[in-house]
């Protein structure tokens, strides 16, 4: 047990070193200089500063080092005054961005700056017609405070949802202030924690967490968990002495945030805040930087894709109105029409309420996500790395396995086990039962009699918590057990001895003798014993006997098992009379020639929906990783035993052992799985690691460093992965950091392992990540149907101003309309689509290639932008022209007329049949054209939203009422657009009108055609997969004839 | 980590290069010639047929349209007003009257203007009953009123060949926006003012302003091809110690309840306002 914490510690502190050497190997090619230099400067001030002596100092030294005394504390007042010189003890939260910083940001990123750039040139022209003097400069002035009224309210909204998700976690972290008792002006006084200084005496009991580094002076018993320290979870002593040079190995030191697990001590604080151990770990993960988000670079890529398309064509059709001799003011204002109605204004809002929406109902699964596009990065992984303890497992040490009367019996492992099922007839069982009931010094916290067993708090160890609670589910009542057999005598378990022994009465009224029980590593147990138990029977043990225990505790070693050997002997009534003084310092009392009973064997069983769930994660294409700091046997077995190994595949070393040659001549691609120990992961070179992670698919590593985690999460990326990293303790912060996304556990985890986390698993379970892969994954594909819908009525929008300006037209969609569609009817049917269910099932393919899968790739773009896009445009057209044609001005009389029909002082414009009419009259013939526009638009868009509903399947398989949102999406639509045509139909500013009913009707045919247009496509993607029909149009055109042939034919000629 | 190093510029720009031409598999622009000629004609089949759809949509739409009426007529309820000559920017005039330069435009727009109502354009007019709407629904081919060029006075432009511009009473001819059917009730007829109370004297031809009800209703361009619609004219004795001055003068459709003139948002509906400046 020493050594391997030593090793572990020695890992610990080396762990730093090896980041850099990482950094160097990397440096130049994927480290920026600056980012490395300060990362090595914080590591070496880490290095420096565990140059610390106060573990060699005597009592009396440190007193006069702190100005302290042992009996009396600090005063008050000295307390008060170094509290002042440094500062609470309290670790610094990682240094928030400051709130304005944020919300500026939210004005100026994705479209926002396009839109600036609108609402700028706007105001300039505004500028100049009102110095041209103008007749109605303020159109204008009004297109310009919409806009920015647009960005702002946008901006406002999105760094609302953004506060809204930061402040779940706020409220998440906020804990329960820490006690600590301190003995200050010679009293004990209970202080928060955060008020502890340099110098403090503090008091700590088992159950506590230590409130900072401390030195210890006094300890009784004193065993701490300094697993959110090192991840090692096995309590180590702690003890007044000087054990070792190095701070973090000596026994007299206990630090920061580590937990107390039994026993009392005393000791001097001597750092405090972000100056202990914890403290400073976490300073060098808010050095590791944060990567971008797999869903922020295409959301990015999205804005400058779009972007640029709106910039290319404002510019072009710039150029082209100028050479037509356009003003060049005119010009301007064509060019911000273009710039709106290119840019999908509620698109980024829309995409923010999608991701919260799915944040929500992660949370409602446990998943809870800090980082809003953390969401998707989840659903983009492809390697998720997985701590063992407490994700995997139970965390908890259960009983596996028992071995009594020559035989193995399985014990049941799952988390709500009532009864155990083996056979319980034998009288060895009997004995063993005893045993372990009696030979344990664990018991039940009081008070919890209504809770499950399982549930239960129990003071004592993990094994003895086991076993007490396997008594307890199957015996019954433990305590009254112990109660009626009185405890005479006891030897706790130690190293020297490794064994544990109790003498009892019996409950038996008639039997005078006295019981002695033990337990302990079974080696030493049977060394101790003569006979043993078959049936109830003592036998003698014989070499037969000893060999199959010998067999059975290879065996149970094997699967990674914890075994522990149990014996007893009644003693002599005559030797051991009643009032016989056991002693247990002389040992007066037979320990051996003993009676061997049985073995039980605990683990830390996997939680049962782990396998499962990485069966899944298997399926879905993503590898399973498992990190831990354990001992690659049980780390194997735990492997193995939920699915991580597959029962099939086997390592070098098995299959060594299997064709009984040398690891050496074992052709490593054979084999499919890998253990690693942390120990062979210190000396390979980079390239080694990265020949591991790629040529094995199931991977364990076993005895890492937390530090190592951190390389191993490198390497990882380095293949192009997408890397999930699972941690709960304080050293996994820099790995969940460096992790594309980073899960915390909620339970176990530390307050540090949270804030480094993107996501937060509130109940520790595996299988919650998978739930989390899924909704990712369902995100994804939403929004890339969300960016669809959303891209095609740009097309729609930006085709009036282009023909506009070619046609000289008059003006068929006003800026103003476009806004109201892109921030009003296309709002809340964008929302919908992140209702969608999956299409097929989403966790049976890979995991989205982050290079080749973008969010909006050409092939959507394509078919949104020159396909349906265009279908709208020429449906919303017919419509226009539909409208001015019956009020009088065919088609034919409205090319060309732009300028005169613009000319305020021609109030006789005449129309086709002779009429004349004022400018007024034509304006507002004009806006009943923007409606007619927008009405069309509307509709068409009603059919774009249900052809989005699915990407392959047709509507008809998905079913047009299984997302009923899509439905309120539809009725909002419409509603709006009835609105805003009947009801602000007369608010001039809006420029919309009432419209005859039958307009609504017009684009009616195209909705439908584009409907069947996609049912086709879809028809011919199911019909023909594989063949990347969408975007590949001439595939489409050879494969839609041969369908209208196979029509003809079918109709012609039916079979 | 995972982020891509920047790659240096020689190698994106041959990877351009690459992209656009690729010698070895003859890509353009990462397609063969051949996939670019199956979009090309993909697209070509896709717009043709929309454009197909789109001129049948409207071939059936403009079929369901009359040739002489239009379908609606709701926009253009009440007729706005206008004048000649009208002023190429606002509507202002700016002479001076001893320069004939300074209103060459307005006598020869006026001129031109009126050639239509020339008499011998007007032979196949007919007198109508004046005073009384010429309802002629039941006839096929529809006749145009007589508008003779001697209603307007002195601002015929026969006996003064600049229109009084030359002499300080300048005329402007109001007319009422042409509106198929429209049926004007009452008496209506054009009546300006002055805000600048004696600055000018306003004489009216025909007197009073008056606007016959014998050239309604109008029967459209189709039908109705030889209409002319009834002028008023405004004849405006600038009073001689007022010259200099920037007069407004608003005209307006009165004695017809069914003609609006105070519309806020149309400042043409029936009503229209206009400057004159004149110089010596």
């Amino acid at each position: 047990m020493v050594k391997k914490k030593s090793d572990v510690y020695s890992v610990e502190i080396y762990g730093t070193k090896d980041l850099e050497k990482t950094d160097i190997g990397d440096e130049g090619e994927k480290y920026k200089d600056l980012k490395g230099n300060k990362r090595k400067k914080k590591s070496e001030d880490l290095k420096k500063e565990l140059e610390l002596d106060d573990h060699k100092l005597s009592t009396s030294e440190l007193e006069e080092k702190y100005g302290t005394s042992i009996n009396k504390g600090l005063s008050s007042a000295r307390a008060t005054e170094i509290l002042a010189r440094d500062g609470p003890n309290s670790l610094t939260p990682p240094k928030a961005t400051p709130e304005i910083v944020k919300f500026l940001k939210q004005m100026v990123g994705g479209f926002s700056i396009l839109l600036w750039i609108g609402a700028v040139f706007s105001w300039i022209s505004f500028g100049i017609q009102l110095a041209q003097g103008a007749e109605s400069p303020f159109d204008n002035l009004y297109l310009g405070v919409v806009l920015a009224l647009v960005v702002i309210l946008t901006g406002i909204f999105a760094y609302y949802q953004e506060a809204k998700s930061t402040n779940i976690m706020a409220s998440f972290s906020k804990m329960i202030p820490q006690q600590a008792l301190v003995i200050r002006d010679a009293e004990k006084k209970e202080l928060p924690a955060g008020q502890l200084v340099v110098g403090d005496i503090v008091e700590i009991k088992g159950g506590d967490r230590i409130p900072a580094d401390i030195r210890l002076i006094f300890a009784q018993g004193c065993k701490v968990d300094n697993s959110s320290l090192t991840g090692e979870s096995e309590p180590q002593s702690r003890s007044c002495d000087f054990t070792h040079e190095n701070p973090l190995e000596t026994k007299n030191i206990a630090f920061y945030s580590t937990t107390c697990v039994e026993g009392t001590a005393t000791g001097i604080v001597i750092n405090t805040g972000d100056r202990t151990i914890i403290g400073r770990i976490a300073s060098l993960a808010s050095g590791v930087g944060n990567e971008k988000t797999p869903i922020a670079i295409e959301i990015e890529h999205f804005v400058y894709l779009v972007a640029g398309v709106a910039i290319s064509i404002g510019v072009l059709f710039f150029i082209i109105s100028v050479s037509m001799r356009y003003k060049i003011l005119d010009s301007i204002i064509f060019l911000i029409g273009i710039i709106v109605a290119n840019v999908p204004e509620g698109l980024l809002a829309t995409v923010t309420v999608s991701l919260s929406l799915t944040a929500k109902r992660m949370a409602k699964k446990n998943c809870l996500v800090k980082n809003l596009e953390a969401v998707e990065t989840l659903g983009s992984t492809s390697i998720i790395c997985s701590d063992k303890t407490g994700t995997l497992t139970q965390n908890r040490m259960t009983v596996a396995h028992l071995w009594f009367d020559n035989q193995i019996y399985s014990a049941d492992t799952s988390e709500d086990q009532t009864t155990q099922p083996f056979d319980q007839s034998s009288p060895s069982w009997t004995a063993l039962s005893k045993i372990v009931t009696l030979c344990n010094r664990a018991e039940f916290r009081p008070g919890q009699e209504n809770l499950p067993i399982m549930k239960r708090v129990v003071v004592g160890d993990a094994s003895e918590t086991a076993l007490l609670k396997f008594a307890e589910v199957i015996l019954g009542d433990v305590m009254n057990i112990r109660a009626r057999n009185k405890k005479v005598a006891e030897i706790p378990f130690n190293s020297t001895n490794k064994f544990q022994l109790s003498i009892h009465e019996t409950d038996d009224p008639d039997d005078k003798r006295f019981l002695l029980v033990m337990k302990g590593a079974p080696e030493r147990i049977l060394e101790r014993c003569s006979t043993i138990m078959i049936n109830g029977k003592e036998e003698p043990l014989d070499s037969e006997k000893a060999e199959a225990f010998q067999t059975a505790y290879m065996e149970l070693g094997g699967m990674g098992e914890r075994v522990l050997g149990f014996c007893h002997l009644y003693l002599p009534e005559n030797e051991f009379p009643d009032t016989y003084p056991f002693d247990t310092d002389s040992m007066n009392f037979p320990t051996s020639n003993l009676c061997f009973v049985g073995l039980l064997s605990m683990i830390d069983p996997p939680r049962s929906t782990v396998p499962d769930a990485v069966s899944k994660c298997r399926s879905a294409g993503i590898k399973v990783i498992m990190v831990t700091g354990d001992h690659p046997i049980t780390a194997k077995a735990i492997a193995k035993s939920v699915g991580i190994i597959s029962a099939t595949s086997e390592t070098v070393e098995d299959i060594a052992k299997r064709l009984n040659i040398p690891v050496e001549q074992v052709n490593r691609r054979e084999a499919t799985a890998a253990v690693v120990n942390g120990m062979e992961l210190k000396d390979m070179s980079l390239q080694q690691l990265d020949e591991i992670l790629c040529n094995h698919s199931e991977i364990v590593f076993a005895r890492t460093s937390p530090q190592q985690k951190l390389i191993i999460v490198e390497g990882c990326q380095r293949q192009g992965a997408v890397v999930a990293v699972t941690g709960d303790g304080v050293n996994d912060s820099p790995a969940l950091k460096k992790a594309d996304i980073g899960i915390a556990m909620g339970i176990a985890g530390s307050d540090a392992a949270k804030n480094a986390a993107d996501m937060v698993l509130l109940d520790d379970n595996f299988a919650s990540i998978v739930t989390g892969v899924e909704e990712g994954r369902l995100i994804f594909d939403n929004l890339k149907k969300t960016i669809a819908y959303t891209l095609t009525k740009n097309i729609a929008e930006l085709c009036p101003f282009l023909i506009y300006i070619i046609a000289s037209i008059p003006m068929p969609i006003g800026t103003i309309t476009i806004l109201f569609i892109d921030l009003g009817t296309d709002i809340i049917p964008s929302v919908a689509l992140a209702y969608e269910k999956a299409e097929s099932d989403i966790m049976n393919r890979r995991p989205r290639n982050k290079r080749k899968d973008r969010l909006v790739n050409e092939q959507l773009a394509v078919y949104s932008y020159l396909q349906i896009g265009i279908m709208q445009s020429v449906g919303a057209f017919v419509t226009y022209f539909t409208v001015y044609a019956e009020q009088g001005f065919l088609p034919s009389t409205l090319l060309g007329v732009r300028v005169n029909w613009e000319n305020n002082a021609i109030n006789d414009f005449e129309d086709s049949y002779g009429q004349e009419w004022t400018k007024y009259q034509r304006m507002y013939l004009q806006w009943t054209g923007y409606t007619a526009f927008f009405v069309s638009i509307t509709i068409q868009q009603v059919a774009d939203l249900i052809i989005r509903k699915t990407r392959r399947n047709s509507i008809f398989q998905q079913g047009l009422f299984r997302n009923k949102v899509i439905w309120v999406g539809i009725f909002s639509q419409i509603g709006i657009a009835l609105i805003l045509t009947y009801g602000l139909g007369h608010v001039t500013a809006l420029n919309f009108t009432p419209l005859r009913f039958q307009y609504w009707f017009v684009a009616v045919p195209f909705a439908i055609l584009i409907w069947v247009y996609d049912e086709v496509r879809k028809l011919l993607i199911r019909r023909y997969p594989g063949s990347k029909l969408v975007g590949q149009e001439h595939v489409l055109l050879k494969q839609s004839l041969s369908l209208v042939v196979f029509l003809l034919l079918e109709s012609f000629f039916p079979t | 980590m995972s982020k891509e190093a920047k790659k240096p510029f020689r190698q994106s720009m041959a990877e351009w290069r690459q992209f656009v031409y690729n010698p070895n598999s003859g890509e353009f622009l990462g397609r063969t010639a051949k996939s670019w000629g199956l979009i090309l004609l993909f697209y070509l089949v896709f717009y043709g047929f929309l454009a197909a759809l789109f001129t049948f949509t409207m071939w059936v739409m403009l079929q369901t349209l009359s040739s002489d009426i239009p379908k609606y007529r709701d926009r253009i309820s009440s007729p706005g007003l206008m004048i000649s000559p009208k002023p190429d920017t606002a509507l202002e005039f700016y002479f001076n009257k001893s320069d004939a330069q300074s209103y060459a435009e307005y006598v020869s727009t006026l001129r031109k203007f009126l050639e239509s109502y020339d008499d011998s354009k007007q032979s196949q007019n007919i007198n109508c009953t004046p005073g009384r709407i010429f309802d002629q629904n039941d006839v096929a081919v529809k006749k145009a009123c007589r508008f003779n060029l001697s209603e307007l006075g002195q601002c015929s432009g026969k006996e003064d060949k600049t229109f009084g511009y030359s002499k300080g009473t300048p005329c402007v001819l109001v007319k009422m926006n042409r509106i198929i059917g429209l049926k004007p009730e009452g008496e209506p007829r054009i009546h300006c003012t002055s805000k600048e109370e004696g600055m000018v004297e306003i004489n009216y031809f025909p007197p009073e302003g008056l606007i016959d009800l014998m050239y309604f209703p109008y029967y459209g361009k189709s039908l109705h091809a030889h209409y002319l619609q009834p002028l008023v004219a405004v004849q405006l004795a600038i009073n001689s110690n007022s010259t200099k001055e920037e007069i407004a003068i608003e005209c307006k459709i009165l004695g017809s309840p069914n003609l609006k003139n105070e519309d806020d948002r149309d400042k043409f509906l029936g009503r229209i306002a206009f400057k004159v400046q004149m110089t010596e």
